[in-house]
């Protein structure tokens, strides 16, 4: 495979499947939510669901799994590490929620 | 593809050493855009979570009809144009130049759709009395301030992208721009799309009434 060249993509007949599975989530998504869990819940509910969205479009519409996969090993490792230090802060968002109420 | 083709789209490139992903150099520097990218949009996620979480008395103003409909009818629009993206590459792969440029130009229109309706729900909540720092039912104004930052930016890049996208779509048909500026081209606009997987739930379904 010279640069330029992807690997042989599966179609479009493949791609308004996925397409098709995209959407589906979606309303899986508006399902949950009007099921009206507790907020924690609905949060775990959507990012599971979201994360599994984008990395379907990720995989297959950005054709990341058509490259090679030096590309994907070299992006998301950084991209996750960069996430999970950005995970870091709640604690302080917490502090925050609690000072406001022992000042009232 | 031959080397001598391959010389002609890359120009020096092509006698150069191959790239260790396999992959032109403006269509890796577009995945490091996408990366930064990424990065910025998980801050401001990140930013209006914390907000949230910091906000006693957070409003969740969005009633089924018409802001989660409309944002619905959004998504479908978005990941419809995704489709029609990828129908162009998969043309301008195949070397049909015309039905590429079709599929781009639907690209470019559902790029469009997707941006007004966007705007319609913009009005409709500032003519509500939402705003930057300005929250009509009495709680928290960071809510206004989250939600028109974070669709701000993805709306941003959505314009940008219809711009792009006519450009390439211009380029594509007299043969200034070749089947990999249609790739790289679709790579943005796969993760304008991404982006939305994530704005769609956490900033619009988690307010929803």
């Amino acid at each position: 495979m010279t640069a330029g060249e992807s690997a042989q993509s599966p179609g479009m007949k493949f791609f308004v499947a996925v397409w098709i599975g995209l959407m589906c989530i979606v309303g899986i998504e508006v399902l949950v939510t009007y099921r009206h869990p507790a907020p924690r819940v609905l949060l775990a509910w959507l990012l599971v669901l979201a994360f599994v969205e984008a990395g379907i479009a990720l995989w297959y519409f950005m054709h990341l799994k058509y490259e090679r996969a030096a590309l994907a090993w070299t992006m998301l490792p950084v991209l996750a590490f960069v996430i999970f230090m950005m995970d870091q802060f709640w604690p302080d968002a917490f502090r925050m929620v609690s000072m406001r109420l022992l000042q009232r | 593809m031959s080397e001598l083709e391959l010389s002609a789209e890359t120009g020096h490139a092509g006698l150069m050493e191959g790239s260790p992903y396999g992959i032109p150099s403006g269509k890796l520097a577009m995945w490091c855009f996408v990366l930064s990218d990424a990065v910025t949009f998980s801050a401001l996620l990140f930013a209006y979570g914390y907000l949230r979480v910091g906000s006693p008395d957070w409003s969740t103003p969005f009633l089924f009809s018409p802001s989660i409909v409309n944002g619905l009818v959004m998504t479908f629009v978005l990941l419809s144009s995704g489709l029609t993206m990828l129908a162009s590459v998969e043309a301008a792969k195949a070397g049909h130049t015309a039905a590429g440029t079709r599929w781009l130009w639907a690209t470019c229109a559902l790029g469009a759709l997707f941006a007004v309706l966007h705007l319609l729900e913009w009005r409709r909540m500032i003519e509500e009395g939402w705003g930057l720092f300005r929250n009509p039912t009495g709680g928290s104004t960071e809510f206004g301030a989250a939600f028109f930052c974070v669709t701000g930016l993805h709306l941003l890049h959505v314009v940008g992208g219809v711009f792009a996208l006519a450009i390439i779509a211009l380029g594509f048909r007299r043969g200034k721009y070749n089947r990999i500026d249609v790739e790289v081209t679709g790579i943005y606009w796969h993760f304008v799309d991404l982006v939305w997987m994530f704005v769609f739930p956490l900033v619009y379904l988690m307010n929803a009434k």
